[in-house]
């Protein structure tokens, strides 16, 4: 197999999307629990240092969110004690602690998407789709380092000519408005001029082609494949309510039978292959190295 | 990957019309009175991401000289760029006044176009999330409505402001509903009303700041993007 890294980003955008919506959006604390300790994998082997970072702040997320819910929310069975006249609920806790599970599960599988779909992958994803608001995604996305560096230069000019003063916000404001202000102007001339030169090398006059910088080969169709049967097993799995949870008044996790079972399992697959992936590759790539 | 990209003309134009006039009642009965209901994150991000198809077959359906392109294209990189040059001045980001100032001069479209973009691109350095389609919406139509508004908004510099205050806090409505519903599962007010009180200082730092970039930049970048389109014939 492949890590989604290597594979073709539509493989990738499919898998990430669906590891991360399944839970998202059936609130079921065993797919959270899935979801969350699958996403922390991944991103623990995909970066590790990132990890670390980030990990200490979903958790607190969680617990945070855990904490506020009854807080609001006094529907529930047992009451755990008064507070303010409110009783604070057994149940309305573990709604906040489902619901931390999949804010921080969710902000994990993004910081992974973050980590591996770039913007060339995406815009090579929806490109085929949407193919003029690519282009224009795509000279947005190199213009941005283009009047980055601009604005520096300007900058630089001004101070040099004793234009820009930082004694206080005011004056800063000011100054900073001027450079924007000269970055406009010379970057809609410098975008009519890269108009006026597409337009000369034909763009408009037939169909566009493009570059693609992935191909798509039998391995991301496979990986596409898999992904699509372990996703639609537990989407069917959760939809007959095989996966039904109950909070309120009383908090019920549905047994499911052999169908929850299956549809447990699948989701496993989909959470847990992204990081047991990369992981492989990793290895592999270590014994490759070794023998040099 | 030539499979995915739909080759036949009249197919394309066909689910262009099919998925705006078919799926959006369809997505909106399945959750308000079918199985789907009570299943309100989802249902308001499905919801979000279709508006955001409905525009952007719109937008690809009809054919737009280059010159307007980039126009789009640049104003996009100088409201995700402006990000960066007052980064200096904490929590000042021009991007809505970037915004509403390319939909009145260039229209709604681009209004349209130039908001959702910033969101987009933004999020590429500070971080994808569910809440990207309900960025890209909600920046999307305060561009829309300031191009529909173009007319008096131009005119008067009261309105303009009166816009900018509007912008900063219809924004933290609009982001806040989505917090709410995708913590809670559903629009509890008191819970809302939580999320707008605790969203209140940035939300007036986004009204004051829009205020101060529309008056300090809507008046010469609208002389600029005029003399460009007069230049050169946009």
């Amino acid at each position: 197999m492949i890590s989604l890294r290597e594979a073709n980003p539509f493989a990738a955008f499919l898998w990430l999307m669906l590891a991360a919506g399944i839970a998202m959006f059936c609130l079921n604390p065993v797919l959270l629990a899935l979801s969350l300790a699958g996403s922390a994998l991944y991103l623990a082997v995909r970066n590790p240092l990132a990890a670390r970072r980030a990990l200490p702040l979903y958790l607190a997320l969680f617990a945070l969110s855990a904490l506020i819910n009854p807080l609001f929310a006094h529907n529930g069975a047992t009451p755990l004690f008064v507070l303010n006249h409110n009783p604070v609920t057994l149940e309305a806790l573990f709604y906040g602690m489902a619901m931390g599970g999949m804010i921080a599960s969710s902000l994990c599988w993004f910081r992974s998407f973050q980590e591996i779909m770039t913007s060339d992958k995406l815009l090579y994803v929806f490109g085929s789709a949407l193919p003029k608001l690519t282009l224009i995604l795509s000279i947005a996305l190199r213009y941005i380092p283009l009047l980055r560096d601009q604005a520096k230069r300007v900058r630089d000019a001004q101070r040099a000519l004793g234009l820009f003063r930082e004694e206080n916000l005011i004056d800063r404001l000011r100054g900073e408005a001027r450079v924007f202000s000269v970055l406009v102007t010379w970057a809609l001339e410098n975008g009519i001029i890269t108009a006026d030169s597409m337009a000369a090398r034909g763009y408009g006059t037939g169909r566009r082609t493009r570059y693609a910088l992935f191909r798509f080969r039998g391995r991301d169709a496979a990986l596409c494949m898999i992904c699509l049967a372990l996703a639609s097993v537990a989407i069917a799995a959760a939809a007959s309510g095989a996966l039904r949870c109950d909070f309120y008044p009383r908090f019920r996790l549905n047994g499911g039978g052999a169908l929850g079972a299956v549809g447990y399992a699948c989701y496993a697959l989909l959470a847990f292959a992204p990081g047991i992936l990369e992981w492989e590759e990793n290895l592999r790539w270590r014994a490759l190295r070794s023998r040099i | 990957m030539k499979l995915l990209v739909i080759r036949s003309a009249r197919l394309r134009r066909a689910l262009g019309i099919a998925i705006p006039f078919a799926l959006i009642p369809a997505a909106v009965l399945w959750f308000a009175l079918g199985p789907g209901r009570g299943h309100f994150a989802l249902s308001s991000m499905l919801v979000a991401l279709m508006a955001l198809v409905l525009f952007s077959c719109g937008f690809e359906r009809r054919k737009t000289g280059a010159r307007r392109l980039i126009l789009v294209a640049v104003m996009t990189a100088l409201s995700v760029a402006g990000r960066f040059v007052f980064s200096a001045i904490p929590a000042f980001k021009p991007i809505t006044a970037m915004v509403v100032i390319t939909a009145i001069h260039i229209g709604p479209e681009a209004g349209f176009l130039t908001g959702a973009l910033s969101a987009l691109i933004s999020n590429f350095y500070f971080g994808q999330g569910p809440w990207t389609p309900f960025q890209m919406l909600s920046w999307g139509l305060l561009g829309l409505f300031a191009g529909l508004l173009s007319r008096p908004l131009k005119r008067s510099r009261l309105l303009l402001s009166l816009y900018g205050v509007f912008a900063g806090a219809a924004y933290s409505l609009v982001m806040d509903v989505w917090t709410v519903v995708w913590y809670n599962g559903a629009l509890d007010p008191a819970l809302y009303a939580a999320a707008l009180a605790a969203a209140l200082p940035y939300t007036a730092v986004y009204a004051v700041s829009n205020v101060i970039f529309l008056n300090l930049l809507g008046r010469p970048f609208g002389e600029k993007l005029d003399r460009v389109k007069i230049k050169y014939g946009v």
